[in-house]
């Protein structure tokens, strides 16, 4: 047990890239299930004991780049509608969650969405529509809310493997990029601001970054941190 | 460990506390019943504890694992609300509901319980439609294009107030 998140500003071991990669959506969607999928079971979980959060870490490469990336699962904490502030915090990538069998599960993710911006108001984010194979023919179906918020979409099963390997493999090349390209300081600025209200309201009216948006992160700080 | 066996019926006994069991053993295609009472249990134990000590018990264990999880705990349930005072039928009655997957269920707001229960049940269908390291057709990088499919949009998109969306 840990008492202390990974600090993601500091380079790692032997110079690699550390990103940090988040799971939202609501209970039972099957976050849980996905993250093993993917690690199957080369995986080292890591409990951070004050937050209640399961941390696992990936070691691979991107573009000849070695990076090691920390995938964070909640413990259940989804059940108060919000995640603890340290879940967002250095973030770089988040995968948001569906439950394909359950409508209300797709009905909440503009709240997810919207506490993720709260936090992260421009990191890429990526939607996956889980369990498809319970009833493959939703594959039929077009989902508005990826398209509105610009963020690629993948149908994907926990269980049978669908397109699970490669949802997360995009999520971290998109978090590597994020990484990569911004010279992002809200972290610092939240650190600073612990204990303070940050305006949030006039975000409703921010296009959210998806994938391929890095741009106009001044403009957007000083939106979130005036 | 090691035998075969194929889980025929299960019940409970209420005094004391037990799992009740009667499978096949397949090398002698002979019936068997097993009574596996659940320790110290009392009207304040955690059920999906309890079924999944039962399940991992080392003698135990094998001849509940051929239940769906989900089924054991409805056992262990009903033993519990008898504990509790509360009649058959109503228990009965209660674990069904339980057992249910609502569309429009918020599972965000229900007791742990409950949606460990929930859970046990989604798992019962993730573990049937499991494609494992072993089985002939597992991939571990599976890729699917479903992007030419799409036909028609989801009715969820088309329904009530939906400026978020
Ligand atoms: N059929 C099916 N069930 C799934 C899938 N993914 C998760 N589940 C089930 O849904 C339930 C919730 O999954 P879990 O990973 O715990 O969800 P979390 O609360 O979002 O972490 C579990 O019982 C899983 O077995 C899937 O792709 N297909
Ligand atoms: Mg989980």
């Amino acid at each position: 047990m840990a008492n202390v998140a990974p600090d993601y500003d500091k380079a790692g071991d032997d110079g690699c890239t550390k990103v940090k990669v988040i799971c939202l959506g609501d209970s039972a969607v099957g976050k849980s299930k996905l993250v093993e999928r993917f690690l199957m079971d080369g995986y080292k979980p890591q409990q951070l004991s004050t937050f209640a959060l399961t941390l696992f870490n990936y070691q691979t490469e991107v573009n000849k780049e070695k990076v090691s990336v920390d995938f964070w699962d909640t413990a259940g904490q989804e059940r108060f509608n919000n995640m603890h502030p340290s879940y967002y915090h250095q973030a770089h990538a988040c995968i948001i969650v569906f439950d394909t069998t359950r409508k209300i599960t797709y009905k909440n993710l503009p709240n997810w969405l919207k506490e993720l911006r709260e936090y992260r108001p421009e990191i890429p984010c990526l939607c996956a529509a889980n369990k498809i194979d319970v009833d493959v023919s939703v594959t039929t179906k077009s989902f508005n809310f990826a398209k509105k918020h610009n963020m690629p979409f993948y149908f994907c099963s926990a269980s049978d493997g669908t397109n699970v390997v490669r949802l997360f493999k995009d999520a971290i090349r998109a978090a590597v990029a994020y990484k990569n390209n911004s010279t992002d300081f809200m972290d610092e600025i939240m650190r600073e601001l612990e204990n303070f209200e940050l305006e949030t309201d006039k975000k409703d009216n921010e296009v959210d970054s998806g994938l391929d948006s890095t741009g106009n992160s001044d403009e957007q700080k000083q939106t979130t941190a005036s | 460990m090691g035998e075969e066996i194929e889980v025929k019926k299960c019940g409970v006994k209420f005094k004391p506390p037990a799992i009740v069991v009667t499978y096949l053993l397949v090398e002698t295609s002979k019936l068997h019943r097993r009574t596996m009472p659940l320790r110290n249990f009392t009207k304040n134990s955690d059920v999906s504890k309890a079924a999944s000590d039962l399940r991992t018990h080392p003698r135990h264990g094998q001849f509940v694992k051929g239940l769906p999880k989900s089924q054991l705990e409805r056992l262990i349930c009903i033993i519990r609300d008898k504990l509790c005072g509360m009649s058959l039928e109503a228990s009965l009655a209660r674990n069904e509901e339980m057992q249910k997957i609502d569309s429009d269920e918020d599972l965000n707001k229900v007791d742990p319980e409950l949606l460990a229960r929930k859970k046990s049940v989604m798992e019962d269908t993730f573990e049937k439609n499991q494609k494992k390291p072993g089985d002939a057709d597992f991939e571990y990088d599976l890729q699917v294009d479903f992007d030419n499919q799409i036909v028609e949009t989801c009715e969820w998109d088309s329904e009530g107030s939906n400026e978020d969306f």
